[in-house]
């Protein structure tokens, strides 16, 4: 998988979550950017991201993310 | 980004804004709860930091100090989550664990107290128990002459019990918790208090209370309808038992999982008790449905009695 079609699953996990279907992700977005971004959803968009791409993060990965992209790479990481 | 100031008063704004530079998305959800605060809240929240900001200087501490602990406990709620959502499990799941874990170790105490207190006055949920409790307890003023808290931690609860019951009343405490017992007894600064360092299971008194309250404990013991059952003992005939406790609800020391309220309202019937008023509040701003599929915690506060025979 590449980062356009990483990034298109991530984009629907957001929407399911966060239960908005206007949410259009792109590589810089940050959780100013969605309002409905907050740790909540945060938490259950890392288990979803798991359980959808069959991977684990550590704490760590998911403290260092500051915007969409760094979470596509964290994913891609994972997958090879 | 501006929290309401025309509505907030001076320290929850200066917290609010300071979460907000520390943990912006975290900041997200006191910016719902300080939508949900009134008037009353202003009062409350007014004198409880006006007491609680004294006691941190005269530790030498300010409320940076108490940001940061509270900060640190949310990382630890959301690690908790985290593995929670993954499993389904809380993290720990016996008393000697958690003993080690928390309450036996006065740094980790420090943080989860001073956390804890404040969330009293940030998250929406914790404020509505708190409020239905000291809106409650004057009912119970005539009929109270001794006062029991179990778990009394930061002492918030036991403050307010103070001020309300009647002057002649006595107040025993019971906490596991050398820490909780020091912040309790700073907090509360009176000397009518007799307080205990024990483990509930090990305490026993003479004479019964008329009025027990256990904030946020049940989760924490191995065998909720055994504490239960130990507080009816406990309890005088006529007398009354405040008690709070979540449902799935991870934390560092949380061993007892309650999956909804029923579960919780079982124990009280099977430990002998009925209840006389009820509460439960979702601990945050989402759909039913959506908290009942993500598992999101609903604390649960009750009044009860001794069921009639
Ligand atoms: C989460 S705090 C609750 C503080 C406060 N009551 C409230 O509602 O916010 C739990 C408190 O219960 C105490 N505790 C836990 N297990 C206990 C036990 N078996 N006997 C006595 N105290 C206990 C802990 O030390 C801690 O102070």
């Amino acid at each position: 998988m590449d980062r356009p079609e990483i990034l298109k699953k991530v984009n629907d996990v957001f929407i399911d979550v966060m239960d908005d279907d206007n949410i259009i992700l792109n590589y810089v977005t940050t959780a100013n950017d969605v309002d409905e971004w907050d740790s909540l959803n945060h938490i259950q968009l890392v288990v979803a991201i798991e359980k959808l791409f069959k991977i684990r993060f550590t704490s760590k990965e998911i403290q260092s993310w500051d915007n969409v992209g760094a979470m596509v790479d964290s994913i891609i990481s994972k997958l090879n | 980004m501006l929290y309401y100031p025309e509505v907030m008063i001076e320290p929850v704004n200066y917290i609010c804004e300071r979460i907000e530079a520390l943990n912006p998305i975290h900041s997200k959800k006191l910016r719902k709860s300080m939508e949900f605060f009134d008037d009353k809240y202003n009062e409350l929240a007014g004198a409880f930091f006006e007491k609680y900001i004294q006691l941190l200087h005269a530790e030498n501490k300010t409320l940076d100090y108490a940001i940061d602990c509270y900060l640190k406990m949310i990382a630890d709620v959301n690690a908790e989550t985290l593995e929670f959502l993954r499993t389904g499990k809380y993290s720990s799941s016996t008393f000697d664990e958690v003993n080690a874990r928390v309450y036996a170790s006065p740094e980790t105490m420090a943080y989860y107290m001073h956390g804890l207190i404040l969330s009293q006055f940030l998250w929406k949920h914790h404020y509505q128990v708190f409020d239905y409790f000291i809106n409650t307890l004057p009912q119970y003023i005539n009929t109270t002459k001794s006062y029991l808290e179990v778990g009394v931690g930061h002492g918030l609860y036991l403050s307010k019990s103070l001020e309300i019951l009647d002057d002649e009343a006595s107040f025993t405490v019971v906490d596991i918790s050398e820490t909780s017992i020091t912040l309790a007894k700073h907090f509360t600064n009176n000397s009518r208090i007799a307080f205990n360092l024990r483990d509930i299971f090990d305490f026993d008194n003479e004479e019964k209370f008329d009025f027990i309250t256990l904030g946020e404990v049940l989760e924490h013991v191995e065998d909720p309808l055994k504490l239960l059952s130990k507080l009816n003992s406990l309890l005088s005939e006529n007398g009354t038992l405040f008690f709070t406790t979540p449902t799935n609800a991870p934390a560092i020391d949380h061993i007892y999982l309650f999956n909804n309220v029923e579960e919780i309202r079982k124990i009280v019937r099977q430990a002998g008790f009925q209840i006389i008023g009820e509460r439960a509040f979702l601990s945050e701003e989402v759909s039913p449905e959506k908290a009942e599929k993500y598992k999101i915690a609903v604390l649960y506060a009750a009044f009860i009695k001794k069921a009639d025979v």
